[in-house]
């Protein structure tokens, strides 16, 4: 018996139809396949896939992506990097991102001195200052304290902060994607603490990365015994190089850049150490002149990823009265989304939109809206609540405390313009 | 001590919980922590152990009765070899430096990417924009509404509140390319050199080029903006000043609304319009640039030197020994073996040997000196 594919069966009209569909490619995408009353060639032939052997399952022992999915992927620009690609960002493609939950591979990715590779044999914590005990201990060690597992989004604080003084990216992806979000796997702070006993005057915890950059940031001793975590597991596995494997911190709902990756000192302190990145950058300066120094938790926020400037309506055949679900993301580090507003009309007039999947602190939680397309130019505005109590301000409402140069935390409601023609544009509403 | 202490708040703080409305279903949250009873740090809610759970999420209780005693002592050596942090109130170790020994090193390992005299350059921060004192007045400087305005500097002399994190982020951080490579002599001679730079005053006297900084003097730089920062974090009212700062949200200008009172209609000023990317405008060199088609991806081209030159050593060979410069003159002239032979090997004059990626192959790092050195 050959396993070679029998030549005879395909249906007989494919090779005509065949040469039909290689020249027209781009129309037939451009014209409803129902319409034509013509057969579809993707029904009336044998593909490749569907007759020859596919991979042996000994094939990538570590499974990939198909391969026609090769334009989902991490992007970076120049302008978004101190000198070089090592102290620099490359964000997520949250326009092709589905559910709460980011790949890993597709995970932002932002360093200061590059990716670390750790050598988890060698890898240590040390924890020091104003405890009873001062200790250090090896990975296995650190992984025999009873793990939790969370799932919580990750945002670096200068996500749409190019955009202070009006839109600068036509792109989902570099407007909204230096976040990203996984179920992470690791111990509570305070579990290790009220083992080796802190003494009453420490304030403030260090934690501090092994990287070249020895990236470090101040962190208050509320949130330590709150919800501060160090993890060694994203979805499922090892956390990545880029998210600090073997260990970093979790601060969930704070700042990525104080999520310290390839952590390996934890020091307890009574003052603020007055780390190297918070100076010129992850401080936000006001009109006042004076600068939030520390600035924890990414405030309350929402945008819409269906449609997207990269994934627009136009081309996808839509007639008048056909329904199209608008959807997006809500987060907020400070609690737990209890609702998103939807606008068609940049803002001026709000609907409630549905919350739908899990929805969970300081999380990702997508939200849905059904829209009866009918052709006309429209103004898509999202707005998020919290249970905190916070909702989303207008872009007039948040620069008329915070000025245009503050850099990071900026969550006011954002809006794509959507064209008769489809067409989806980055633009905003202010005075 | 402190478990005790937190199962009795977890009872009086069990008079305080809050009901999540709408979606969050079960979870309880409160706007008061059990451990200590107070407003949450950072302006948000907190997630008591309730039932055994912490929000949507069951825990071990277990886990809160136990002691787990993992790791062991860490030693004084130890310590010592790790915690070198400098701060305001931890200060720099013993040692000296001028600003002539500074503006050496300097010129030896900072000035390819931080540029004469902190200048900046290449997309590398800038370490001074002049006398710090001036500049420091620019910090209420808004772009906007008129975009051409000139904006806020924020560089170490006229923004950062203290000399401490310059001298650490020095011996931690610096040179790029080889940190944690200079010793506290050399630290506090390039901490002097940016002080020079900077114009800034020690014990009232400008920082002038024949200027020493030891461990006394360090105590003494008079930082313009000081303070600049609110809330103010010092002192052991510091975590309180930041709780109340963040429970106050006209601080940071995301409105607390109750869900019956927010706005459903005319919710933009009425002078609002929709603003546009500029024709032309906006960031568009996005790499690779943006598409969402599903096809077979290209075969792999061959090695591109530009691109790994890109990846690997534009770091600090964007300015000095850039591609095509005429400072490759000082080096070919002792041969072409010579170059290549420092560029897999590395230099003692910082130079990471395969510029730090040890996955290049010695053919490949030909390929990048051809394309460094002819520009082409």
């Amino acid at each position: 018996m050959s396993n070679k594919p029998n030549e005879n069966s395909e249906v007989p009209s494919r090779r005509d139809f065949f040469k039909k569909a290689a020249v027209s490619v781009t129309a037939l995408a451009g014209t409803s396949l129902f319409a034509s009353g013509k057969d579809d060639h993707a029904i009336m032939h044998h593909p490749k896939w569907g007759q020859k052997l596919g991979d042996p399952v000994t094939k990538n022992r570590y499974g990939i992506p198909s391969a026609y999915e090769h334009n989902n992927i991490r992007r970076n620009t120049k302008l978004l990097a101190s000198g070089n690609f090592q102290a620099s960002i490359a964000v997520a493609p949250i326009h092709e991102s589905e559910g709460i939950i980011t790949p890993n591979g597709l995970f932002f990715s932002r360093s200061h001195g590059g990716t670390a590779h750790v050598d988890p044999n060698e890898y240590r914590l040390m924890i020091n200052g104003l405890v009873d005990k001062e200790i250090v201990m090896t990975l296995d060690e650190l992984k025999r304290y009873p793990s939790v597992t969370r799932t919580h989004f990750i945002e670096c604080p200068a996500n749409g902060g190019q955009e202070w003084r009006g839109p600068q990216f036509n792109s989902l992806q570099f407007a909204k994607g230096f976040m990203s979000s996984a179920e992470w796997t690791g111990v509570y702070i305070k579990t290790i603490l009220e083992d080796l006993g802190v003494k009453k005057e420490a304030l403030w915890m260090l934690a501090e990365g092994s990287d070249n950059s020895e990236m470090g940031r101040t962190v208050p001793m509320d949130k330590v015994w709150d919800d501060a975590m160090l993890v060694w597991g994203q979805n499922g596995e090892a956390l990545r190089p880029e998210q600090g494997y073997p260990v970093r911190l979790l601060l969930p709902g704070w700042e990525g850049n104080l999520c310290v990756k390839w952590v390996k000192r934890l020091e307890f302190a009574a003052e603020p150490f007055y780390a190297k990145e918070e100076t010129s950058k992850y401080t936000d300066l006001k009109p006042t002149g004076k600068a939030i120094q520390h600035f924890y938790a990414n405030e309350v926020n929402s945008t819409v990823t269906h449609p997207s400037p990269e994934k627009p309506w136009a081309g996808q055949n839509l007639k008048k009265g056909d329904l199209v679900e608008i959807q997006g993301l809500a987060w907020s580090g400070m609690g737990t989304i209890t609702g998103v507003d939807f606008s068609l009309d940049g803002g001026r007039t709000y609907k409630k939109a549905s919350l739908k999947g899990l929805v969970l602190p300081k999380s990702w939680t997508r939200w849905s809206y059904m829209h009866k397309y009918d052709g006309k130019p429209l103004l898509l505005t999202t707005r998020a609540m919290d249970d905190a109590g916070y909702i989303q301000p207008t872009i007039d409402e948040e620069t008329s405390i915070m000025g245009v140069e503050a850099v990071y935390h900026r969550n006011a409601v954002e809006t794509w313009e959507v064209t008769k023609e489809g067409k989806v544009n980055h633009v905003q509403i202010r005075s | 001590m402190f478990k005790l202490d937190r199962k009795l708040a977890i009872l009086a703080a069990s008079a305080t919980l809050l009901m999540a409305t709408a979606n969050a279903g079960s979870a309880t949250v409160t706007s008061k922590y059990d451990f200590n009873g107070k407003a949450i740090v950072d302006g948000g809610v907190y997630y008591p152990e309730v039932n055994g759970k912490t929000g949507p999420y069951y825990l071990n209780t277990e886990v809160d009765k136990l002691s787990f005693k993992i790791g062991r002592p860490a030693t004084k050596n130890e310590i010592a070899a790790w915690d070198k942090d400098v701060t305001p109130t931890q200060h720099p170790p013993k040692g000296s430096g001028t600003v002539e020994e500074g503006e050496e090193l300097y010129e030896a390992q900072c000035v390819m990417c931080h540029g004469d005299f902190g200048s900046g350059g290449g997309g590398y921060p800038a370490l001074s924009k002049g006398n710090a004192y001036d500049i420091q007045k620019s910090l209420t400087n808004q772009r906007y509404p008129d975009p051409e305005a000139d904006g806020p500097q924020r560089v170490f002399g006229s923004y950062w509140p203290d000399a401490s994190t310059m001298w650490w982020y020095i011996q931690s951080g610096m040179p790029h390319p080889n940190t944690k490579s200079l010793n506290d002599d050399e630290t506090y001679a390039l901490t002097a050199y940016m002080l020079y730079i900077n114009e800034l005053r020690v014990d009232g006297e400008v920082v002038e080029d024949e200027f020493t900084l030891d461990q006394d003097n360090f105590l003494k730089i008079e930082m313009p903006n000081k303070h600049g920062f609110e809330p103010v974090i010092d002192g052991p009212q510091g975590q309180e000043n930041a709780r109340k700062y963040f429970n106050n949200w006209k601080n940071f200008g995301t409105p607390k609304v109750k869900p019956s009172e927010r706005c459903m209609k005319n919710c933009q000023k009425k002078s609002a319009k929709v603003v546009r990317i500029a024709e032309g405008g906006g960031i568009t060199d996005f790499l690779p640039p943006i598409s969402v088609v599903r096809d077979l991806p290209k075969k792999e081209g061959a090695f591109d030197p530009k691109a790994s030159y890109g990846d690997n050593c534009a770091a600090c060979h964007s300015g000095f020994l850039s591609p095509g410069s005429a400072d490759w003159a000082g080096y070919t002239g002792k041969g072409m073996d010579k170059v290549l032979a420092n560029a897999i090997k590395g230099t003692a004059g910082g130079m990471p040997a395969k510029g730090g990626n040890p996955d290049l192959t010695d053919k490949e790092i030909k390929m990048i000196i051809d394309f460094m050195v002819s520009g082409k």
